[in-house]
This record gives structure tokens, sequence and C-alpha cells, in this order.
């Protein structure tokens, strides 16, 4: 680096120092447009990551059936978020058969969290005059806990009988009038009805989950309909929810015949709402920045006209004109580095106030990657940005300045 | 001329294009020595101010040329340019033109800034000895607009002197003062010449402060009507 650059900054903090008010005005604007930004990533961010958390949180982030036709189906919770659900009533299942091969494997890749198979039936629970159509569902409990928290769901009753609990959702126990301990009938295709105790309800919070779902022990499951050592789906939960799709490419390649559907096929309306968000968001923040980029251009070009008598005589005496340009982007570097300071702290100020005061449900989420990003833009517009008043001031011809006084 | 420190040839500057189109310098022949105090007199508009602006190395000529310490001005870019001005030449003008963003010692500093970046102890010595010269030593840390015309006019002297250039040039540098502080500049600018063994070329419209270089150039519509040096012979 040229030593005369010193002197480059020397001038460029003289000339911001003596236009205090003018400087002081142009860094809040820069702050505030920079508060802007963040607060806005933050919130959406924030929210964004709670949508998908809702979404993902409680189900299964990937799907494996042996379906002719898509086994996996997205149903609407409470909030209208979409959950990766099976619902074999609609859709013949075939059942997987060398399912314990399929899932030793599964378990051996380290990015899979949790691997639960299932064995799903339909069938009519009855009580008194009051008939509900159900989605019979028998898996492992302990494993289950792990996707869908069925532990702390549990509402009443208890979830620890001798040969496995019978649980039942909430809306479902409420339409057919029963609780922890009552007897229902259950009538499966092509098997006799039989009387089954009830041991408790649960509530998933999910609402085609709390009206359909009557949860078993994998194996009893199995032995009520008949389906030997068979299971009609893998369910599976993964470290990195973002990467779900890619692993599901990967092992949908791995295993041919079977379908493999990840929870962003199943929410493909989801994500494409939170990518036109994430646009609209970005939309604004070029905005912003356009904003700022203009605001310092113009404040330059002010002080430009202000100081071109200086700049006259500098050069009259020997400084170049490339030395000048610097000067100028000096100071424009200099206010987008400050504004960008004090809008970082005006923006967590900002997201701090919203998290106490709009007590929203989820909060704000500031990434150190959009924080970078937001900083190094800003900055980078703020020193560009002075670059026209930069070229401008430099050309300033010395003989005009001396002539004219 | 072998010893010569400026040698111009033929100068011509034009100002303007096509139908205005005036030739302000119509072929203009001087030499300078070293150590030679000149006073460049002529009437208003005449062409001091262009002639010292391309001595200067600020404009640059229509045709002819400027020598300087063996250097022809029109061979160099315009970056060379600016460090030939900051290297070689010291400016003194009318209207002082002292940055008011810095102090008075600052000031006298700028031109050892512009090349070198930052000062150092042996500059800002220097820096202060100059100041002592011109009899501002305290007021080295007034802001430069805090000071009368005619110090702020002594601290240009001593910023044209910082770099110790080979050539000062002075175009009316006692114009807006009062007739003490003129006598005071003018005696300073003097005494630097004897001191730093520098050249002087001062225009004036003063005839009287004139008489007092070594050499009397007089120019009249763009060309040099009487050169007189004092004490021996004149020339045409
Ligand atoms: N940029 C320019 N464009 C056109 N004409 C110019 C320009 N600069 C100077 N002139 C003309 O050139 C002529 C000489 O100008 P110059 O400034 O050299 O005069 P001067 O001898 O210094 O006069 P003064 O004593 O008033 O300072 C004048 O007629 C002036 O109007
Ligand atoms: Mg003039």
């Amino acid at each position: 680096m040229k030593r005369r650059v010193f002197f480059e900054m020397s001038l460029a903090r003289r000339f911001l120092a003596e236009n205090r008010a003018q400087s002081f005005l142009i860094i809040m604007g820069i702050a505030i447009g920079v508060a802007v930004m963040v607060f806005l990533s933050a919130l959406i961010d924030g929210l964004q990551a709670d949508l998908i958390q809702k979404t993902v949180g409680r189900s299964p982030h990937i799907v494996i059936s042996n379906a002719e036709n898509a086994a996996a189906d997205a149903a609407s919770d409470v909030n209208g978020n979409r959950t990766l659900l099976l619902d074999a009533t609609q859709k013949t299942l075939r059942p997987i058969v060398d399912w314990r091969n399929v899932a030793t494997a599964l378990r051996a890749d380290e990015r899979i969290e949790t691997v639960l198979p299932v064995v799903d039936g339909s069938g009519l629970i009855r009580r008194g005059q009051v008939s509900r159509a159900i989605l019979l569902r028998g898996f492992d409990l302990e494993q289950a806990n792990r996707i869908y928290d069925i532990n702390n769901s549990i509402i009443a009753g208890n979830r620890s009988a001798p040969d496995g609990a019978v649980l039942i959702g909430k809306s479902l126990a409420e339409d057919l009038g029963i609780g922890a301990g009552d007897p229902i009938q259950l009538e499966l295709p092509g098997r006799d009805p039989l009387i089954i105790m009830v041991d408790g309800v649960f509530d998933l919070g999910v609402a085609a989950i709390n009206q359909r779902w009557l949860v078993m022990d994998q194996r009893r499951v199995a032995a009520l309909l008949g389906t030997g050592d068979r299971i009609s789906t893998f369910e599976l939960q993964v470290y990195s929810v973002l990467d779900a799709e890619l692993l599901a490419r990967e092992w949908a390649a791995r295993l041919p015949d079977l379908k493999v559907e990840s929870w962003q096929e199943s929410n493909a309306s989801l994500l494409s709402a939170l990518s036109s968000q994430s646009s609209s968001s970005y939309t604004i923040q070029f905005f912003v920045l356009l904003a700022v980029t203009l605001g310092v251009a113009s404040v330059l070009a002010i002080s430009a006209v202000q100081k071109s008598k200086e700049i006259g005589i500098l050069k009259a005496i020997g400084i170049r004109t490339s030395s000048v340009s610097r000067v100028f982007m000096f100071q424009g570097l200099v206010l987008g580095s400050l504004g960008t300071l004090v809008g970082i702290g005006l923006g967590l100020a900002m997201s701090q106030a919203f998290v106490v005061f709009a007590q929203q449900s989820y909060n704000l989420l500031l990434k150190p990657v959009t924080t970078a990003v937001i900083i190094t833009t800003t900055i980078l517009a703020a020193t560009l940005s002075a670059y026209l008043p930069a070229r401008k001031v430099s050309r300033i011809n010395p003989i005009e300045v001396i002539r004219n006084g | 001329m072998d010893n010569g420190l400026i040698q111009i040839t033929d100068l011509v500057k034009d100002y303007g294009e096509g139908e205005a189109r005036t030739r302000v310098l119509k072929g203009i022949n001087l030499d300078f020595e070293c150590g030679e105090f000149t006073a460049l007199i002529g009437a208003s508009g005449s062409g001091k101010s262009t002639l010292l602006n391309l001595i200067g190395a600020l404009d640059r000529a229509t045709a002819g040329k400027v020598v300087i310490d063996g250097t022809d001005l029109s061979d160099l870019n315009d970056d060379e340019l600016a460090l030939f001005r900051n290297r070689t030449l010291g400016f003194i003008f009318q209207f002082h033109f002292l940055l008011p963003q810095f102090t008075v010692l600052e000031n006298v500093l700028i031109p050892y800034l512009i090349y070198a970046g930052q000062v150092t102890p042996a500059m800002e010595k220097r820096a202060m000895e100059l100041l002592d010269r011109v009899g501002l030593s305290h007021r080295r840390d007034n802001r430069a607009n805090a000071i009368s015309g005619g110090e702020q006019q002594r601290v240009a002297v001593a910023r044209a002197l910082i770099n110790q250039p080979r050539i000062i040039l002075a175009d009316e540098p006692t114009g807006n003062l009062d007739t003490a502080n003129t006598e005071n500049v003018f005696n300073l600018l003097r005494e630097m010449n004897g001191q730093y063994c520098t050249s002087m070329i001062m225009v004036t419209h003063d005839r009287e402060l004139a008489q007092r270089g070594d050499r009397v150039v007089e120019i009249s519509d763009g060309l040099v009507i009487s050169d007189v040096l004092k004490d021996s012979s004149s020339e045409g």
C-alpha cells in the first residue's frame, strides 16, 4: 500500500468532520436502512424457521412406501401447515417384505436420525350408534416418540399397558365420547369385529391425526391385520431438515422399487410461499440499498462541490487525480461503515423490542450469513456510490479554481 | 543556455474552440536561471497568468515547449505532471488558498503529505522552522481560516517552500494585501530566494515592487516586450 493513502484517509476524515451535521444525517440514514434490513431478515427468517419447524417438527421428514401411487399425503393441521401424513385409507399400499434389510441399511446412514417401521391399516371403530373411519397405525412407541413425542402428548390415561398400549386421537375420542379405560369395537376389512380397551388419548396438535389415528404396537397391528412380518412404510427423521429432499433422492436411487418422498415434495406449496416471501423481502432490501446508495451519492456530490476549491488547490500542488478519487471513495467507505455499524445495533434493538412487545409465537432469527451479507453489501454500495462524485471532483481543473479565487 | 533552469521556446497558447478561438500567448521565448528573482509585469489580460500556469505545469501548451531542469513538460502525463509540480515547484496564489480543514502547521506540510503520506519528525521540524521564518510559529495550531489574510499569505509562502522546490511561482502574491503586508511578504520571498537559492517568478502589477527583483519581464498582448536584467544589460 502506498503511504500517500494515509494522507488520503486523513483528508477524507477532515472533509467528513467539517460537515458534521451532513455526515451525521447520512450515517443515520444508512443506519435506518440497515436496521430495516436486519429487522426484516430476522423477522422473515424467524417466521420461516418457525413454519418449517411446525411443518416438520412432529412429522416424518421422509416417508418410504411401496405404493404404486403416492402413499404419503399431506394433511393440514389447525394452523394450515401441511404435514407429511400417511393416509392408507385412500391408497392401496403394497407391503414391504424385506423391510428388515432396508431398515438396517437406513439405520447405517448417519444422516438419518430416526427410522420408524410402520404397519398401517384402515378400518372403523364403533361405539353405540356412532362410527368413525380410522387409520390403524402400528409402530414401536419408543421409536415413534422420537418423531411424534407421543409420551408428552398423552392427555388422558397412560401409554404403558402389558402388551403395548392402545392410544386414540383426541378428536376421535371426543366424537365417540370415550376416554381412557373405555372399550371400543374395532372393525377391520375381512375380519370379525373385536372389542379392545383404550389405554390413553393423545393430542398431537394436528387435526388430521387427532381425528383418525388409532395407535398400537407394530406386532399387534400386524397380528390384527394378518399381514405377517411385513410393514407398510418407513418414516424417517433426518438431522438436517433442509437436506431431506436430497437424501430422499439418494435413497430413491438405492431403493428403486420403493417410493421415497420428502417433506419438501409434500409441501411444495408451502415452500413456494416461503420462497416468494423471501423474494419480496429481497426486493425490499434491494430498494433500501438503492436508497442508501443514492443518499451517499448525493451527499458526496454536494460535498464535492463544496470542496472543489480545496481539491483545486491540492491538485495545483501536486495531488494526483486518482488520489482525489480515493479521498471521496474513503468518505463513502467511512459513511457506509459507520452507518452499517449503527444500523446493525439499531436493527438488533428493533428485533429485541419486537420480541418483547409484539409477543409473537415465533422468535426472530438473525443468521450470521445474512448479517455478513447486509454488512458487506451496504458498505460496498456506499463506497461504490461515491464513485461518480469522486470521478467528477477528481477532474477539477486547478486553473479554474486559481483564476476564479 | 547551459546553466539555464527553465527554457521556454516559441510558446503558444490558444483558448477556446472554433470561431471563439483566441491566441493568448503568441510565441514566447524566455530562459530563467537558477536563483533568479524575476518579476513578470504587463497589462491585465496580457497573458501573465497563462504563462505562469504553463511554466507551473498546470496547463498544456498549444505549441512550443517548456523545458524545466531538462524535462520537457509536454513529455509528461497528468500523474507525472502532478508529481513534477509537487517535487519541483512551489506555488503562491493571489488568494492564499489554505485548506481550512487543517491547522496552520498542517497546511505548511501538505505538499509533503501529498507526496509521502505521513509526516516525519524531521519534516515537522522543517515546517516549524519555516513557520518561524514567516513569523507564525505561535499560530501553528490555529485553523487556517482563523488567521488574518496577510498571515495566510505568509503560511502559503512557507507551504511553497516545504518541499525545497527549484522554482517558486507566485501570481500576484501581494495583490490582496495592504502595504505593510505586501512589504512583509515580498521581503520574505526575496530572503527565501537568497537563502534557499530558489528561482522565483512573481507576477505583479506593482511596478515599484517589480523593480526590486533581479529581472523584470514585461508582457503585452501575448508577447515579451521587454526583459530587463538589473545591474547589467537588457535584452528584447
Ligand atoms: N480558459 C480561458 N478561456 C478563454 N480565454 C481565457 C481563458 N483563460 C484566460 N483567457 C484569456 O486569456 C487572456 C490572458 O489571460 P491571463 O489570465 O493570462 O491574463 P493576465 O495577464 O494574468 O491578466 P491579469 O493581470 O488580469 O491577471 C485574457 O484575455 C483572458 O480573458
Ligand atoms: Mg493573472
